[in-house]
């Protein structure tokens, strides 16, 4: 295989490299030429984070061949703007607070850049058809058409001042970003930074200094919408997320994972491997110096299978070697001999007798029960009596960034640098692993791009942590997006069987719920998780009598851990549905059985005894709903009870949002 | 991607005679957005690159006829006021097709060589009753755009030979093309169909083309469906019939995008929304396009782009 000379034009500028005959652009863009703006998400052309413009066509990277590009004229997120002078679609992403994880941002503001040099203004369903190949998993897209909004605005400002200034270069849609820039929109910025010292932390406020209104410079930031801290470099593409961290000299580290949902292990061998030229070492749970186990809640899982495989995709060995494609090579030559035992795949299934044990012990991995008043007595005076039996499936986080670190050895002992949602956690138990002392690891943060629990539990950590300190060299490991899919904690897949009973005015006197939840092959999070699905088991709803039951199980299943909502959408399924059929049998609107029986301030919660005090918003939320709806429903002329006949033909202009929201991507 | 080469094809004969040389280790790639995630290449392929070979990337109409170069990409077929105009299933069928990167990449002429039965421009161009052009060692050849699909993912263009240089078909009186999915973006279809009618001065269809996928192992044409048509007046009635028709002839199967029986309703619901696209039947009640928590139906509407 001899590798191909490539020229072509980047970001205005002539450029040579040699390339595999097989490699993407993104590959090269990225592995040879240090372009880490352009992202990593999925490797088939599924989420867009790998979006460039070749020759003003925004193109899917990672499916476009490297020597395709020959001649052609490339534009990556490296070549809008800089520290000093953003791009004006930049600072429209920063101020629309269009930027939070900040994964999908470099190949959003890309696609604005296509879209808008074709229509400089565009309505709102150009925007989202224009966007429609990049997947963002934090700002439900709505901040990212106020974006593109914004810098039509403001690229058509800078124009017009650019053409009565003298004469305008027309826009190109790729080359250098100076034709774009006005001076007009980057003068408030202070003095130019390179782009090496434009750390996170002090970029974000020079550039913004102007933005800072006078009520601002007397009460701080109270009240002020203030640009996200990080939301420079991310715009920029700087930010380093853990696939984008290289060091000289580095090795790369692939996982062997298990084929099989339950099997014992005989024996593993890895000598073929070890021998394979520019493989540095080869792991497996014989190397774990320390504890052979850990989890946030309760230490069941290996941190490299130990005798037997739970579950499909489980870590058995890994090796670190010169480059992936050698590493995974040798993946193939570690000779495992299992011995597949029968699997459980449902908590009905683990919980019979004679259920094949997924750990040693039983597997019931836990039970949650609350009692509350006199549910018998109360059941027996209702009017109105609703149950049914409702099943959540398993959920993937999906982040667009997978699990990605690196781990050296340096005079500190040993650090990793990787995605985390919980330094502190994860360095105690890699520390427990190698049975180092605590402060002989370190764990940087790497910048994460996205999460919602998902990165809660380890994930490449003991892989690179036992790889670099056997190599002494600094490992790297990034997950393939299957891998991510397969061996992470997922949302719990739950079977609720639930049971409602109210007065004759519709009011619920008596509930009743038998929860159980699928933990997968170890218990990550389930002990919170199903807490919280027995103690908010009705929702917002004030139920003063009541039985709850929660147990989890473990089955041959992924692990299931945690997961935004934490056990209580699974639940809000479930009971939401009920309200319905209570409402139709009380002879009530939905609407106004949920008016009737949501908490309000004085009243205790069901299970928990709070006593609400500040309201907690689910009524301001239900009214606010309710008026953008039938907003909405007079604007465009349709019933807000959903009659399908009624709708109008095109009803995908959804209703306008309204309700209480907070928290990070992470 | 696996291979062991990359070259660049300027013109399609420069193309056959370096395929003619590789003597079966080369293989045509274009815009590739299928080819580079193909992990049964073997590693010894070269890939020869035509996406620059410029004359077969053409959208004409001559002599009654639309000819669509294989190198358009979905992108160009979508954005054609031609075709548009005169065959709105195809630009219909190629504008849902992936994403916006998808669609500047990604050519008709490998959505029709990659073999898929539900491949939307495949979907269209059987409805309307394409001709495929086809340039190999012992110079060109036609064949009907069905005789080319052998399986699923199996075509019988011989891409390590030859070269699909182009589609052709009949100019419709009316085309539609509708399509449901999960989403609106990057799905594949969980059911699409295709329909055109040939008129003369008369209200009479004299021909009449449906194609539904996935239904069978290659697009689908609805013979039985098509006949309850052809030689009729399309009125709400014999529209209804035909689009029952698709449904009872139509055999469906389960996969992990929706289980037989709802494609197999959904059938008779996309073929006569189709046809009633491609007559300008007045739209009935239920042709809403479904709501923002349903699927995601798409396609052109009634009485718009004739």
């Amino acid at each position: 295989m001899s590798r191909h000379h490539l020229e072509f034009t980047l970001n205005g500028r002539p450029c040579a490299v040699y390339v595999d005959p097989g490699a993407s652009l993104l590959d090269i863009l990225r592995d040879d030429l240090g372009l880490t703006g352009t992202k990593r998400g999925c490797s088939e052309g599924e989420c867009g984070a790998c979006t460039v413009l070749v020759d003003g066509v925004p193109v899917d990277s990672c499916l476009y061949p490297a020597v395709k590009a020959t001649g052609a004229t490339v534009l990556t997120i490296e070549g809008m703007g800089d520290a000093t002078r953003l791009h004006p679609i930049q600072q429209a992403f920063i101020d629309a607070g269009a930027v939070q994880c900040g994964y999908c941002t470099p190949g959003m503001v890309l696609k604005a850049k296509a879209l808008l040099d074709q229509d400089p203004d565009p309505d709102e369903q150009a925007i989202r058809q224009a966007i429609s190949g990049n997947l963002c998993r934090c700002t439900g897209y709505s901040k990212i058409v106020d974006a593109v909004q914004r810098a039509a605005q403001n690229l058509g400002d800078a124009a017009t001042t650019a053409i009565a200034a003298a004469s305008a270069t027309t826009t190109t849609g790729v080359a250098t970003p100076a034709p774009d820039l006005s001076p007009a929109l980057t003068a408030g910025a202070t003095p130019p930074l390179s782009a090496a010292s434009a750390s996170q932390a002090e970029a974000a406020p020079s550039v913004h200094s102007a933005a800072v209104s006078p009520a601002a410079a007397t009460l701080g930031h109270v009240g002020t919408s203030v640009p996200r801290l990080d939301a420079v470099p991310k715009v920029l593409g700087e930010a380093r997320f853990g696939d984008d961290l290289y060091v000289p000299g580095m090795l790369h580290a692939k996982v062997l994972r298990s084929p099989h949902a339950h099997a014992l292990i005989r024996s593993i061998d890895t000598t073929k491997a070890e021998a394979l030229p520019g493989v540095w070492g080869v792991v497996t749970s014989a190397n774990v110096p320390g504890r052979m186990t850990y989890g946030i809640i309760m230490k069941d899982q290996p941190y490299l299978a130990h005798g037997k495989v739970r579950f499909i995709g489980e870590a058995v060995a890994a090796v670190a070697a010169e480059t992936p494609a050698i590493a995974g090579e040798a993946l193939k030559l570690i000779d495992v001999d299992y011995e597949p035992l029968p699997p459980v795949f449902t908590v009905e299934e683990a919980l019979a007798d004679g259920a094949p044990l997924v750990h040693g012990k039983g597997n019931l991995l836990l039970k949650r029960s609350v009692r509350k008043g006199d549910p018998a007595a109360a059941f027996a005076e209702a009017a109105h009596v609703v149950e049914g039996t409702f099943r959540t499936p398993l959920i993937e986080h999906a982040y667009l960034e997978p699990e990605a670190g690196l781990a050296m050895l340096d005079e500190g002992g040993l650090l990793i640098h990787s995605v985390s949602q919980g330094v502190h956690y994860q360095r105690g138990e890699i520390a427990a692993m190698l049975s180092w002392p605590v402060n002989r690891v370190r764990l940087k943060q790497a910048t994460v791009g996205g999460a919602f629990g998902g990165k809660i539990d380890l994930s490449v950590h003991p892989y690179i942590s036992l790889l670099a300190v056997k190599t002494r060299r600094p490992v790297k490991l990034v997950y393939t997006r299957a891998e991510s899919m397969l061996a992470t904690p997922k949302r719990h897949p739950i079977t609720v069987t639930m049971k409602l009973g109210a007065d004759t005015s519709g009011r619920l006197i008596a509930g009743e719920a038998r929860i159980a939840a699928d933990s997968g092959a170890y218990a990550s999070y389930s002990f919170a998780v199903v807490t919280r699905c027995a103690v908010s088991a009705f929702g917002p709803y004030s139920v003063q009598n009541a039985t709850v039951d929660a147990f989890a199980a473990y089955t041959n299943n992924p692990i299931a851990g945690a997961m935004r909502g934490f056990g209580t959408p699974q639940l809000a399924f479930a009971s939401e549905q009920l309200m319905d059929m209570l409402a139709a049998k009380a002879g009530l609107s939905p609407l106004e059985v949920r008016r009737l029986n949501g908490y309000q301030r004085g009243q205790s919660t069901t299970l928990t005894r709070q006593v609400i005090g500040d309201p907690e918003g689910f009524l301001e939320t239900l009214e606010a709903a309710t008026e953008a709806s039938l907003e909405w429903a007079a604007a465009v002329g349709a019933t807000v009870s959903g009659d399908p006949d009624t709708a109008p033909a095109d009803s995908d202009a959804p209703p306008k949002a309204a309700g209480h929201q907070g928290g990070d991507p992470r | 991607m696996r291979c062991a080469a990359y070259l660049i094809a300027e013109t399609a004969d420069q193309a056959l005679s370096l395929l003619a040389e590789l003597d079966g280790t080369g293989r045509v790639i274009a815009g590739g957005t299928d080819l580079t995630l193909d992990s049964k290449l073997p590693e010894t392929t070269t890939m020869v690159d035509i996406s620059r070979v410029k004359d077969l990337r053409y959208i004409e109409e001559r002599d009654g006829y639309l000819h669509v170069g294989a190198l358009c990409t979905h992108t160009d077929l979508a954005r054609s006021s031609l075709l548009r105009r005169k065959a709105a299933a195809l630009s219909a069928a190629a504008a849902s097709v992936g994403s916006p990167q998808i669609r500047n990449l990604g050519t008709v002429g490998g959505n029709v060589v990659n073999a898929l039965p539900a491949a939307d421009t495949a979907i269209a161009l059987t409805a309307l009753r394409a001709t495929a052009h086809i340039l190999g060692p012992d110079g060109p050849r036609t064949a009907d755009l069905l005789s080319l699909y052998a399986g699923v993912g199996r075509s019988t263009v011989d891409t390590s030979r030859e070269i699909v240089t182009g589609f052709s078909f009949p100019i419709p009186s009316g085309s539609g093309f509708q399509r449901l999915a999960k989403r609106k973006a990057l799905a594949l279809p969980v059911l699409n169909a295709a329909a055109a009618v040939w008129r003369n001065d008369g209200p009479e269809c004299y021909d009449v083309g449906i194609s539904v996928g996935p239904v069978a192992v290659t697009p689908w044409r609805a013979d039985e469906a098509e006949a309850v048509l052809r030689g009729k007046e399309p009125t709400r009635e014999a529209i209804d019939l035909a689009a029952h028709t698709a449904l009872t002839t139509a055999v469906c199967r389960d996969s992990i995008r929706s289980c037989a029986l709802y494609r197999q309703f959904m059938v008779e619901v996309l073929v006569r929304r189709a046809l009633e696209a491609a007559t300008s039947a007045p739209a009935s009640a239920t042709n809403a396009s479904g709501h923002t928590a349903g699927p995601a139906t798409t396609g052109n509407t009634p009485g718009g782009a004739r």
